[in-house]
């Protein structure tokens, strides 16, 4: 049904066809099909994106689009139905679920919309827990770098408390430190702001910018249009097709 | 060192289910406290019961004899069969209280040396070790019972009514003797020359006899005592009147009540198994619960990186921590419980505790069962949740909260018009199934377990009330031999109230084998062929009949060693040196006190040629029904009485509450502890019931806010609740009812055959299943509680920030 040139061309990730530098994510012809009941739904049709060091991209699209599915693939929480996603060099689509889990860990961080923190733990514990699965840190130090993680989403200072006892926006600020918990060069984020107000959605694209500028690669997901015209590209999806590769910065 | 962050997640969780946590850890205990307390007895009473009572060198069986002298004790000794012999003594007599307190039963024991006991060594507590003259040494449990101590002088009324005072100078612990508390008899030992003085004859009564070999079988040494007395005692002119194995049912060698202890122990074992399966049930419900309830938080983990080794180990950890508070609690409580019904038994069964210690290979299997057991019920459960994908834990579970609410909105229409909180914990009820399912195994095993133990209660009662046929009489007395039956019985009719007397004779018998040679002793009966006194249960056959001439009937204790014997099949039996054939025109049922053959007086005569005599009398004072406790004391006091007046009698009489206190006692405590320990199931079931309610409550939040926002109130709220925990407890019931009839043939069966080594005669207790129907209402009421008050107080808001 979809026919992609590049399938199967190349191989390996770590040679560029062309010329400037690799790219540090590349999604080859990615089809996603999910069954229902109604027949077969086609959420993502031959998706190819790259994205390179240091890009924030924004992923925008009406709601159904496929922006969110495109987004699990990308983290391995969904699987493509074909395709390639060769992320930093590792080509995930092929890695078990456990190698896929601690690839994960080390290398992206993810955002979700509903923030997903661990309620009974407080804060610095839900991002030491991140440290602590992945074995990254000795983890004498895992408190102290919480700490300072925190205080880089600006929240240091409810440390100790539990998701429940902060706001909205100041969670999503404690899921965006838990990402960056092992340092991973890429962060991944599906509708953060979809459950804040405008205000706060704001001061989380001010983070946004901040971790762009330290050198992280973004790939963030939204429906707001004035809000992803802060990424440095923008890239559409409707109806589980890529609208055209925007240009970068 | 800091702890990391995955065991702080896990100390958080369990601390965050604090209640259904305390349950896990308080049910293990239970289990783990059960095995201690039940092992850890049992390893002492072998070492301080059963130990010491091989010590002291327990008879294989003892003779009873014709006076005899030590001579005829040496000759025994000297065969080859025979390790050992013990001559004794024993006398009846009466122990005048000089509080004016009702006299009691003493026996007199008699040894050849003090010194130099060689069967059934006891032991000096304090005090003399030889009775001297006019002294007496008293055993300690009767020492006690009676409050006499050494120096206290005792007043002692022979058969002949003569009153001696003697002095106590010693305090004896024997552990051969069915003790003071349980019996009632109290037991002294004095020297021959006392009984001399008290104007006794000098002989002796009573052989007992250690086998060389096969020290334990029972038939062996039957059958070395037989040749004792055909071979020895015989030949030299003394009359053997019976032979006995010591003890309740007890095969040589063996404890008086080790029957009893090892229906006992066999009880609690099967009810510590059952502990353990209902804990093991609850850890796989409580961890399951846990699991369902974290299926996001296993999403969360694994989209940051845990592999699933790790959340594996994680709630593994989980359910180890809770092991380990389980057994660190269940190890002393078990210890605890061992310590008091060791004790309890030391006081009970009259023995010293050397020392509480607790056996290691016990702790070892408490280990196992604490630590070892939660886990491998747990992992089947942990590694079936943990499989589930990072997709299906973060997307799926809204998706399927969801398509729940969908089901509500149908039922919510549907309602209007039914009874609304009946509909809704129908429905509820049927959801979880597996949860269900372990908590109705749990409540079920609870139930058909307690039912069990009433079915047992009924089996053993009716059992023991079986017994009770054959001596139904409010007393009995043996009389002086050659009196005639009618003289006997008229002296017995001429005391107030006594509207039945009946004579009966009695002799020993041997049941000669097919090919000539003899069999087993039996006890030879003539009675009344209409017999007021026994009300025979007939398992076979039919009673004597007054023209009964070689008809005879046995009981079924008389099957245990003739088993091809038959209604209509004939026997021979050696009375009075005279080997005569009977036909078997009836079996009665069992006795427990050995094979017994009923005839008519008649026969009798004629097999033994004493016609019209009488060996003993059994007198009522109603045909229709048994005495009191009270008017049989009486009764038998008024009987002793007149027929030493009348130089009828030289015995003590009995009654038929005073046989059955023997009996009777042991059992009053098995029952006594089965219930306490289907107590304790129920309390296990009724743990896991609310366990489980409070995780349905927990994720129908959302639905108990649908209700709220339809209008229900709090009690409605409750009710729905409330309704589910009494429908699962009284499907538990129905289930428990379907399993109770197998498991109380088992149980029951068990205990009976431990205890009177005879199968059982099952009787089902419409009684437990009444009683466990109203337990099951108030446990499935009680233990919904709490979860609905929870349930009730959750708010609208509340409910929507679930989510
Ligand atoms: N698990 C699923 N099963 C079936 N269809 C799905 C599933 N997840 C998403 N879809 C469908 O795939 C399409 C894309 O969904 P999604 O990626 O969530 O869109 P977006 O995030 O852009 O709103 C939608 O039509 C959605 O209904
Ligand atoms: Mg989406």
């Amino acid at each position: 049904m979809f026919f992609c040139e590049v399938s199967r061309i190349i191989v390996t990730s770590d040679e560029t066809t062309g010329s400037g530098p690799a790219p540090l994510l590349d999604l080859r012809c990615i089809v996603k099909v999910y069954q229902t009941p109604a027949g077969d739904l086609f959420a993502l049709k031959d998706i190819d994106l790259q994205v390179y060091p240091g890009e924030f991209v924004a992923v925008v699209g009406k709601s159904g689009a496929g922006k969110s599915t495109l987004i699990n693939v990308i983290t391995g929480i969904d699987r493509p139905t074909s395709g390639e996603i060769i992320i930093g060099g590792t080509p995930i689509h092929s890695l078990k679920e456990d190698q896929l889990a601690r690839w994960r860990g080390k290398n992206l961080g993810v955002v979700f919309q509903f923030f997903q923190l661990l309620p009974n733990l407080n804060l610095i514990e839900n991002i030491t827990i991140a440290m602590d699965v992945c074995n990254t840190y000795p983890v004498r130090e895992h408190e102290k770098r919480a700490l300072a993680l925190l205080d880089q989403v600006g929240i240091a200072e409810h440390g100790y408390k539990v998701p429940a006892k902060i706001s909205g926006g100041q969670q999503q600020r404690v899921a965006i430190a838990r990402a960056l918990a092992n340092d991973p060069p890429v962060i991944v984020a599906d509708e953060p702001t979809g459950n804040l107000d405008e205000r706060t959605a704001g001061e989380i694209f001010d983070l946004f910018e901040n971790l762009v500028e330290q050198g992280r690669t973004l790939l963030v997901v939204t429906h707001d249009r004035e809000i992803a015209a802060r990424a440095t590209r923008q890239v559409e999806i409707a109806d589980g097709k890529l609208q055209g590769i925007g240009v970068r910065g | 060192m800091k702890l990391r962050t995955r065991w702080r997640k896990i100390i958080k969780d369990i601390w965050g289910n604090k209640t259904r946590s305390l349950l896990v850890i308080l049910s293990i205990a239970v289990g783990v406290a059960a095995i201690g307390m039940i092992n850890n007895t049992m390893t002492m009473l072998r070492r301080d019961l059963f130990g010491a009572h091989s010590r002291g060198n327990p008879a294989s069986v003892s003779l009873y004899i014709s006076p005899f002298d030590t001579d005829l004790a040496g000759a025994v000794e000297a065969m080859r069969e025979v390790e050992t012999v013990q001559a004794h003594r024993t006398l009846s007599a009466r122990l005048i209280r000089a509080d004016g307190a009702p006299a009691e039963n003493i026996t007199l024991d008699i040894v050849p040396g003090f010194d130099k006991v060689a069967i059934n060594r006891f032991s000096i507590e304090r005090g003399a070790e030889i009775p001297g003259i006019r002294k007496i040494l008293l055993e300690r449990c009767s020492a006690d019972g009676l409050g006499i101590d050494i120096g206290d002088t005792i007043i002692i009324e022979t058969e002949g009514k003569q009153r001696y005072s003697l002095t106590v100078s010693g305090i004896v612990h024997d552990l051969y003797l069915i003790p003071y508390n349980i019996l009632g008899d109290a037991t002294g030992y004095v020297s021959m020359d006392t009984l001399r003085w008290m104007g006794e004859q000098a002989y002796y009564s009573r052989l007992d006899v250690i086998v060389a070999e096969n020290e334990g079988d029972r038939e062996h040494a039957l059958a070395v005592a037989a040749q004792a007395r055909d071979r020895v005692i015989e030949t030299s002119g003394y009359q053997v009147y019976r032979i006995a194995i010591p003890g309740i049912n007890s095969d040589p060698g063996e404890h008086w009540g080790q029957s009893q202890i090892n229906g006992f122990v066999l009880v609690l074992q099967v009810m510590s198994v059952l502990a353990i399966f209902l804990s093991g049930g609850l850890v796989v419900n409580s961890i399951s619960a846990i699991l369902s309830q974290q299926i996001r938080q296993i999403g969360i983990l694994r989209s940051i990186g845990a592999v699933r080794s790790q959340l594996v180990g994680m709630y593994v950890a989980n359910v180890l921590v809770l092991s380990v508070a389980g057994l660190a609690m269940g190890l002393p409580l078990g210890m605890l419980g061992a310590w008091w019904l060791t004790n309890f038994a030391a006081g009970y069964l009259n023995f010293d505790v050397t020392a509480i210690t607790p056996d290691p290979t016990v702790t070892i299997l408490q280990v196992a069962v604490g630590l070892v057991m939660p886990i491998v019920v747990a992992f089947f459960p942990i590694v079936s949740g943990t499989r589930i994908s990072v997709y299906d834990a973060i997307y799926q579970q809204g998706l399927a909260g969801d398509r729940q609410e969908g089901g509500i909105d149908g039922l919510l229409a549907k309602i209007r018009n039914l009874h609304p909180p009946v509909m809704l914990s129908l429905r509820n009820t049927f959801r979880k199934k597996a949860r269900l399912a372990f908590t109705l195994i749990t409540l079920t095993l609870a139930g058909a377990m307690f039912m069990s133990v009433f079915s047992t209660r009924a089996s053993l009662t009716g059992q023991i009330n079986q017994i009770a046929r054959y001596v139904a009489f409010d007393a009995s007395l043996s009389v002086t031999p050659g009196l005639t039956r009618a003289s006997v019985e008229r002296t017995a009719m001429r005391i107030p109230g006594v509207t039945v007397a009946e004579g009966w004779v009695s002799s020993g018998g041997i049941l000669m084998r097919a090919d000539g040679s003899e069999g087993d002793e039996i006890q030879v009966y003539g009675i009344p062929y209409n017999s007021v006194t026994i009300d025979p249960l007939l398992i076979d056959g039919r009673w004597l009949q007054a023209d009964d001439t070689n008809g005879v009937v046995i009981n079924d204790d008389f099957l245990e060693h003739a088993p091809e014997t038959a209604v209509g099949s004939s026997i021979t039996v050696k009375i009075a040196d005279q080997n005569r054939t009977y036909e078997i025109v009836g079996i009665v049922s069992k006795h427990l006190s050995g094979s017994r053959v009923y005839m008519t007086y008649d026969t009798f005569s004629k097999a033994t040629g004493r016609s019209n005599q009488a060996d003993m009398v059994r007198v009522r004072l109603d045909a229709d029904k048994i005495g009191s406790s009270a008017e049989q004391k009486r009764l038998a006091a008024e009987i002793e009485d007149r027929f030493q007046d009348a130089g009828m009698s030289q015995s003590s009489s009995q009654t038929q509450d005073e046989i059955f206190g023997s009996f009777t006692g042991p059992f009053d405590i098995i029952l006594m502890v089965l219930v306490i320990m289907a107590g304790l199931l129920a309390v296990v079931g009724g743990l896991s019931l609310a366990g489980t309610m409070g995780m349905n409550v927990m994720e129908r939040t959302r639905e108990i806010g649908v209700l709220r926002a339809v209008g229900a109130n709090n009690q409605a709220v409750r009710q729905v609740v409330v309704i589910e925990g009494v429908v699962v407890g009284l499907i538990s019931w129905l289930l428990a009812v379907a399993v109770s009839g197998p498991a109380g043939v088992a149980l029951a069966g068990a205990v009976v055959y431990a205890v009177f080594k005879a199968p059982v005669n099952f009787q089902y207790s419409f009684e437990g299943l009444a009683i466990w129907l109203v337990v099951i209402v108030l446990i499935g009421v009680f233990s919904s509680l709490a979860p609905a008050r929870s349930a009730a107080r959750l708010t609208v808001r509340e409910v929507l920030d679930y989510e």
